[in-house]
């Protein structure tokens, strides 16, 4: 047992910077690929709903508008979404995508919904993802991996 | 002079909803009662309502700070189910999150009992410190607390060679400051003080109170998943069973303490070995009807998914059987005779996750012995009535 | 004037308004260290540095709802923050700090002014634990009988190690003792052991942290404040600052030689005085644990004790044989 054991390191810091930040004033950075909110590109949806389908939250809700027109709205309740990122892993078209905010709250959760309305796109869809082949020097992918859309 | 003190629901020791009432005499505890249910959240029965994908994030969310645990419990068993393998690079990525889990959980657990025992300078540096490990955890998949990195066949996301040489580097840092924590939590006779002998908890004890994890290996039993019943690729690493004799809250921080070695150790074998090749397969979506027990070793102690599929894309039963749940018996028992400053201690000790522990109550009468079930018109009618009896002087509205 | 010389010395120096400034500056100054001693930032927002957060936190306090509770003793409970206050800031003037008139001593300067002091800076425990089982609660009954209790370890070594350096310079007035120890400096290091034990129990006397045990909060919650809220708290966390500068001020007095050199020289000697004991006191803080109220009792009469009375009889000896 050594009494005061402590008061070196402590002392160590007395003169040096913290290791906190002034968070509301200054805010750290989050790395890439971090997953904040989703939001969607709606000019190359083509409207599979396999967002809506895996979607752990149901989070998503895409309704038909008009349908001679093929529009479409699509609701994300961001309320509601967990911010896994399903939605982007299972939209074939990367239609999908998450982007860096966190600060996201606010004073009603119906200010949180978003919306888009937007005729559907013809895009091919991408073939079903050959499960990505990770070489270990490649950088991560954006959109990593596919294994949801099979169906049996 | 006997007087009954309340531990929670709401109380600044605990930072989850759970009861413990306490009959005190002077400073010395003589009885101790648990009362559960606080924060039941149906996670069950959602689960019979989500596909097996959804699900993952479902029982990711059982726990806040093993949460990768609980997935990696819950896919273990769907992948079986499901007859599908995980490639070796998804697995060594699938375990490599899970060892960084159990180092920022057991630095968390360093920091709360250091908070506990009101040694708040312990707190922040091994906090300070912890964020290492989360930036990594983070950097990995995304997010600090939900990884949300497993999915049925493998993993989400790959990392490359600069993350891996990031990792590697952060390890050093991470060595040097749990020596340091290991000396000055050995050494500061003021905390030392407060941790030896408290809580006692013989090996006999904790076999027949069927304690779990940390809690069981500190009373000198030697039992981890990892290494009696090995998942996934922990067959093929080295790693020793960290085990202390104490019996005491000491011998728990000096077991998690080593364990944080251990876990080094094994990042960087799974960091150094790591395999080439695809991080994860397709999964059908759907189960042919059959049933298993998934095991794994969460940071408090052993996690178990029993999963029943019908056919369907949607399990037809999920239970979870949560560690804390498993120690709570041996808490109990601990906290009798012992004193009301150790409370705290001996309760933050099994590291309690409480809300992972709620599981579905039923009642059962006291008289009859017959199990009853209760209506929620049952529950407000009862709450009615307590109300009306206590608010005489007042007009408290009931939330009801 | 002399009226106007009286209203000045009462409210704005060395009275009410210097009391509030120098215990909030005090607050910040002990918080700031503890943080930076745990590389955290402190304070930073409110004024520069932060420096006006605790005078913040005072008048948000006081705008918050006070609430009484129904089983609680109405006229205890309102009136000990108060008076608890009241006693502080009386022992605050009998620092020799404020120069009234140095030669001829006067209303607070007088042959045993130390044992006065040292007896108002007892009946604050004795607030507290009155304060505690007026509220009822049993948060607060558990929190005033731990307060008792390390009363009954601490108390009797601080007055022997503070006792000693009276006895060495041969009064019992606080000024002639710091003039004595000014005299001869050298004297000051045959009382470090008192100065060791005197700021452990001064530690202890202002409940921080290794002996915060009344109010600790993850046992029993607010301890002896559970049930004090608004106007009633910010008194009583008022108290306790300026019980720290009062305290360490004592001890800079008897201990480190006191405040020579007049009105501003005095003054400037106070401060940097004062804020190396409260650095000490942070430290310490820092450093350690909360033990066990139990612990307390057996490391006070197991090791301050001892200390203390050994210092004891080393001066008397030192004054026998040598001086
Ligand atoms: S991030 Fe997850 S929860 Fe949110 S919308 Fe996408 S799938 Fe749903
Ligand atoms: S999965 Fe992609 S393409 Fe399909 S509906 Fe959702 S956003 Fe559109």
């Amino acid at each position: 047992m050594r009494i005061a054991g402590f008061v070196p390191e402590l002392l160590r810091h007395l003169f040096k910077k913290p290791a906190t930040v002034d968070y509301p004033f200054r805010k750290l950075e989050v790395p890439k690929d971090f997953r904040g909110t989703p939001f969607l590109h709606p000019e190359t949806c083509i409207v599979c709903r396999a967002c809506e389908r895996d979607c752990p939250a149901e989070a998503i809700e895409i309704v038909e508008v008009n349908a001679a027109e093929k529009r479409f709205k699509m609701t994300i309740h961001n309320d509601r979404c967990v911010h896994c990122a399903q939605c982007v892993d299972s939209c074939p078209t990367d239609a999908m995508e998450m982007d860096d905010k966190f600060e996201i709250s606010a004073f009603s959760r119906w200010d949180l919904k978003e919306e888009w309305e937007y005729v559907r796109a013809v895009v091919k869809p991408k073939p079903a993802a050959p499960a990505p082949q990770a070489a270990p020097a490649a950088p991560v992918s954006p959109s990593p991996v596919k294994p949801s859309e099979s169906e049996t | 002079m006997k007087f009954q003190i309340p531990i929670g629901p709401q109380h600044p020791a605990l930072k989850e909803p759970i009861s413990l009432r306490m009959t005190v005499e002077g400073e010395v505890i003589r009885d101790a009662d648990l009362r559960l249910g606080y924060n039941h959240r149906g996670i069950e029965k959602l689960a019979e309502e989500r596909t097996y994908l959804q699900n993952i994030y479902l029982t990711e969310r059982i726990c806040g700070i093993c949460s990768h645990s609980h997935t990696t419990c819950f896919v273990q068993g769907v992948e079986a189910l499901l007859e599908v393998v995980a490639p070796r690079r998804g697995q060594f990525l699938r375990y490599l999150v899970a060892e960084l889990e159990r180092v920022h959980s057991h630095l968390l657990w360093l920091g709360v009992a250091g908070h506990e025992a009101g040694f708040d300078s312990f707190f922040m540096y091994t906090w300070r410190d912890r964020e290492v490990v989360m930036d990594i955890l983070e950097m990995i998949s995304g997010n600090r607390v939900h990884y949300a990195i497993n999915t049925l066949g493998g993993v989400r996301r790959d990392i490359d060679e600069a993350l891996r040489t990031k990792i590697l580097d952060s390890l050093g840092i991470l060595r040097a400051r749990t020596d340091y924590y290991f000396k000055l939590g050995a050494n500061e006779p003021s905390f030392v003080g407060r941790l030896a002998g408290v809580g006692r908890l013989s090996k006999e004890d904790a076999l027949a109170l069927c304690a779990v994890g940390p809690t069981a290996r500190a009373s000198g039993v030697a039992h981890d998943v990892r290494r009696d019943d090995p998942y996934g690729i922990y067959g093929e690493i080295p790693f020793e069973v960290c085990t202390a004799d104490s019996c005491d809250v000491l011998g728990r921080t000096v077991v998690r303490i080593k364990e944080l070695g251990q876990s080094y150790n094994i990042i960087e074998y799974l960091l150094r070995n790591l395999p080439d090749g695809p991080v994860a397969v397709k999964a059908p979506r759907r189960a042919k009807p059959g049933e298993v027990v998934s095991r794994d070793e969460a940071p408090r102690g052993e996690n178990i998914h029993y999963i029943k599929a019908n056919g369907s894309d949607k399990p037809e039963r999920l239970k979870v059987r949560a560690p804390t749940l498993a120690n709570y018996a041996a808490t109990l028992a601990r906290l009798k005779n012992g004193f009301i400053a150790d409370i705290p201690l001996i309760f933050a000790a099994i590291d309690p996750c409480i809300c992972c522990a709620e599981r579905t109550v039923e009642l059962i009468d006291g008289r009859s012995g017959r199990p009853t079930v209760v209506r929620w018109s049952d529950l407000r009618r009862r709450a009615a009535r307590r109300a009306g009896r206590v608010s005489k002087k007042r007009n408290v509205e009931c939330p009801l | 004037m002399s009226a106007l010389k009286t209203l000045l010395y009462v409210f704005v120096y060395p009275g009410l308004v210097f009391m509030f400034v120098y215990s909030t500056f005090c607050e910040w100054f002990d918080r700031k260290v503890y943080a930076r001693l745990q590389n955290r930032m402190g304070p930073t927002h409110t004024g520069r540095w932060g420096l006006l957060q605790p005078v913040a936190d005072f008048f948000k306090l006081m705008a918050k709802e006070d609430i009484v509770p129904e089983k609680a003793d109405k006229t205890m409970f309102t009136l000990l923050p108060i008076f608890g206050l009241a006693v502080v800031a009386t022992a605050m003037l009998l620092l020799p700090v404020w120069h009234f008139n140095p030669a001829a001593g006067g209303f607070n300067s007088f042959s045993g002014d130390i044992i006065v002091l040292l007896y108002l800076l007892s009946l604050p425990t004795i607030i507290f634990f009155l304060a505690a089982w007026s509220s009822t609660n049993v948060f607060s009954t558990v929190g005033g009988t731990r307060v008792l209790t390390m009363f009954f370890g601490y108390e009797v070594p601080l007055f022997l190690a503070v006792l000693s350096p009276a006895l060495l310079a041969g009064s019992w007035r606080l000024a002639e003792i710091a003039r004595f120890f000014q005299a001869k400096p050298v004297l000051l290091l045959v009382n470090l052991p008192g100065f060791i034990v005197a700021v452990i129990c001064v530690q202890a006397k202002l409940e921080r942290t290794p002996f915060d045990i009344p109010h600790a909060e993850t046992e029993i919650v607010g301890g002896t404040f559970t049930e004090f809220s608004g106007k009633k708290l910010a008194f009583f966390r008022l108290m306790t600052d300026v019980e720290m500068v009062v305290s360490s001020g004592l001890l800079a007095t008897v201990f480190l030689g006191g405040f020579p050199g007049g009105l501003v020289l005095g003054f400037l000697q106070f401060i940097v005085k004062t804020l190396f004991v409260i650095f000490l006191l942070s430290l310490l803080r820092a450093a350690t644990s909360r033990i066990r109220v139990d612990q307390v009792v057996s490391f006070a009469w197991g090791y301050l004790a001892p200390l203390a009375v050994v210092q004891l009889f080393f001066v008397i000896l030192l004054k026998g044989f040598v001086l």
